[in-house]
């Protein structure tokens, strides 16, 4: 997992989170429906804004790609795997 | 046949422009209407073929595709009804298809029931060429009173109400909504929730009456696809619009003034939109404010399952805080205890189906009037405004009524309370139960909010206590619906002890 990646991952989820939580605050390894209350609108939002945030082709996910992306963690690995962009 | 039937014109005519589109997360595709209605036709064919004709039952358990609109439209086409079955909500098994008198179920999920198809299948049956000699379909000819489908209540608990409705109500509404929104070519209205509501359909059939564009997206994808698909009208509930308000303030937050708000909008609705529709329930004044002053029109409007459509705000008369005016062919009734009924010239049904007795009675007159429970008014130019529900209604000792959804609206205002029910533990003073929009809770923010409703409000109405709930009221916690309602019932179970307990919360000053 890259370290830009994960960066841009905990600033987008922390930007959707309400009520907020900080993006250093943020468990890696924490389901982010049941820890953070993130709803499915929310999380297709974080993703879509996360892979903007790192020139990754969301194109590249399906819906089912996002039903099984429930950590940061593997929202990160998942985005590390398909970036473009060089570090 | 009905001259003016939109359902009967899109069974017999083939259109002659309009496209739709299917935005999934990785990528559109889409055809033209033309060619929708053909294979429609031939999916239709070839389910007759099975046996499948008027007044059989195809089951659709999936979520939105091209397979799910296909087989509507064939189903149309053959006389045959429909009914939809919110995934999730509803699992594909025996008991499914027994329960609901369902022929031939279609489903996108795993499943060994009898009479059912992977609706992966409908797409080979409506692309595979006729034979020569293939017979036509006979001309089907829908009646006001006639059920295209059956639509199930989106209750929060208990199973879900049937209801069969008729081809009369969805004309009916599907003309009321064109003569004041005027869909056209140029039109692309963008639509994500489950076809399994009816409504979600309309558009498709107004894309085929009226030759506009539709794009058919899934809850899922819809944010992702709004910004590539770049629709003129968007069909949505406020719940959408909330989370797209949140980003679109963080997004101007971070831009640090380099980013106007209706550059913001636009980058996540798109450059086109003309309108966005809102309805199914309650919209805050303070989101479609935002969004019309970030220069995209929301419309809200109101209507249950069983009414359909009732009122709309549109582009020609639209009213802060109401909900619109009635529409043609719909009559808002308001008893002397302000509680709204619906009378329509085609009623949506006269009564539910697969309820427990009494269920209908209390709802439906015998002329399909429907008692709504909610509580409104209707001003001299014919806005409907709505108060709340006449189940919140709180009577005091003193014999007060109090309507306490515009109390809740009044703390909500504040950013510190996301959101607020009312009790009245002794029926003589109201005790709020908050649940705070930050952690830990602003308690500060929150006495201050509590002393300037009250300072708006009667003696009778001011709240006297405010207890704020530990964490966050969430759906996975039980005190929220999936529609992010509060549960009011289990609130009061939650905190029954300390709403009880006179020295508990914060004390109006």
């Amino acid at each position: 997992m890259r370290p830009d990646i994960e960066s841009a991952a905990r600033d987008n989820l922390s930007a959707v989170l309400n009520p907020p939580v900080g993006p250093d605050d943020l468990d890696l390894d924490a389901d982010m429906a049941g820890t953070y209350g993130l709803t499915s609108l929310n999380k297709v939002l974080f993703l879509t804004e996360v892979c903007e945030a790192t020139d990754v082709d969301l194109a590249n996910f399906t819906e089912h790609d996002l039903a099984e992306m429930r950590t940061l963690r593997s929202v990160a690995e998942a985005l590390t795997r398909h970036t473009n962009k060089v570090a | 046949m009905t001259d003016h039937s939109t359902i009967n014109h899109i069974v017999s005519t083939v259109p002659i422009s309009g496209r739709i589109s299917f935005a999934r997360l990785d990528g559109t595709w889409s055809i033209g209407l033309s060619e929708l209605y053909e294979m429609a036709g031939r999916l239709a064919r070839r389910l007759r073929a099975r046996g499948i004709g008027p007044g059989d039952r195809i089951g659709i358990l999936a979520a939105n595709s091209l397979e799910w609109v296909l087989l509507d439209l064939a189903a149309l086409r053959l006389k045959a009804e429909t009914a939809g079955f919110e995934p999730g909500k509803f699992d594909p098994d025996d008991q499914l298809t027994e329960r609901y008198g369902v022929t031939l179920l279609f489903t996108d999920r795993q499943t060994n029931a009898s009479g059912t198809l992977p609706i992966s299948e409908v797409r080979a049956l409506a692309e595979e060429p006729d034979d020569l000699d293939a017979e036509l379909l006979p001309p089907v000819t829908w009646a006001p009173r006639d059920v295209t489908t059956i639509k199930f209540t989106s209750g929060s608990t208990g199973t879900p109400k049937g209801l069969a409705a008729t081809v009369g109500s969805i004309d009916s509404s599907l003309a009321a909504v064109q003569e004041i929104f005027e869909h056209k070519p140029g039109d692309d209205l963008f639509v994500f929730l489950p076809l399994s509501l009816l409504q979600q359909r309309y558009w498709i059939y107004s894309a085929l009456a009226h030759g506009h564009d539709v794009t058919v997206s899934t809850y899922e994808a819809a944010y992702a696809a709004l910004r590539r698909t770049r629709p003129t009208v968007v069909m949505g509930v406020p719940a959408f619009y909330e989370t797209a308000k949140r980003q679109i303030e963080t997004r101007l937050r971070r831009s640090g003034g380099t980013e106007t708000l209706k550059q913001a909008a636009g980058r996540m609705f798109g450059d086109r939109v003309r309108y966005l529709w809102t309805g199914s329930a309650p919209a805050a004044a303070t989101m479609l404010s935002f969004f019309t002053e970030a220069g995209l029109p929301i419309y809200e409007g109101y209507g249950l399952n069983e009414t359909c459509i009732v009122t709309k705000n549109h582009p020609g008369a639209s009213r802060a805080g109401s909900v619109g005016r009635v529409l043609r062919g719909k009559e808002v009734l308001v008893d002397e205890d302000g509680v709204i009924s619906v009378r329509s010239d085609h009623p949506v049904g006269y009564g539910y189906e697969y309820a427990a007795p009494g269920d209908s009675e209390r709802v439906f007159g015998p002329d399909g009037t429907v008692r709504t429970g909610d509580l409104g008014y209707v001003d001299e130019d014919g806005f409907l405004f709505i108060r709340g529900r006449a189940d919140d209604v709180i009577v005091l000792d003193n014999g007060k009524k109090v309507v306490v959804r515009p109390i809740e609206e009044s703390m909500r205002t504040s950013p510190a309370i996301a959101e607020c029910v009312l009790f009245c533990p002794a029926q003589t003073d109201l005790v709020a139960v908050v649940s705070p929009a930050t952690v830990p809770a602003d308690r500060d923010a929150i006495a201050s909010q509590l002393a300037l409703t009250n300072a708006s409000l009667a003696k009778d109405e001011q709240i006297s206590r405010v207890v704020v709930s530990e964490a966050p009221f969430s759906i996975e916690g039980g005190l929220l619906t999936s529609q992010y309602k509060p549960k009011r019932k289990q609130i009061l179970e939650a905190y029954r002890a300390e709403i009880h307990d006179s020295k508990e919360g914060i004390h109006a000053a």
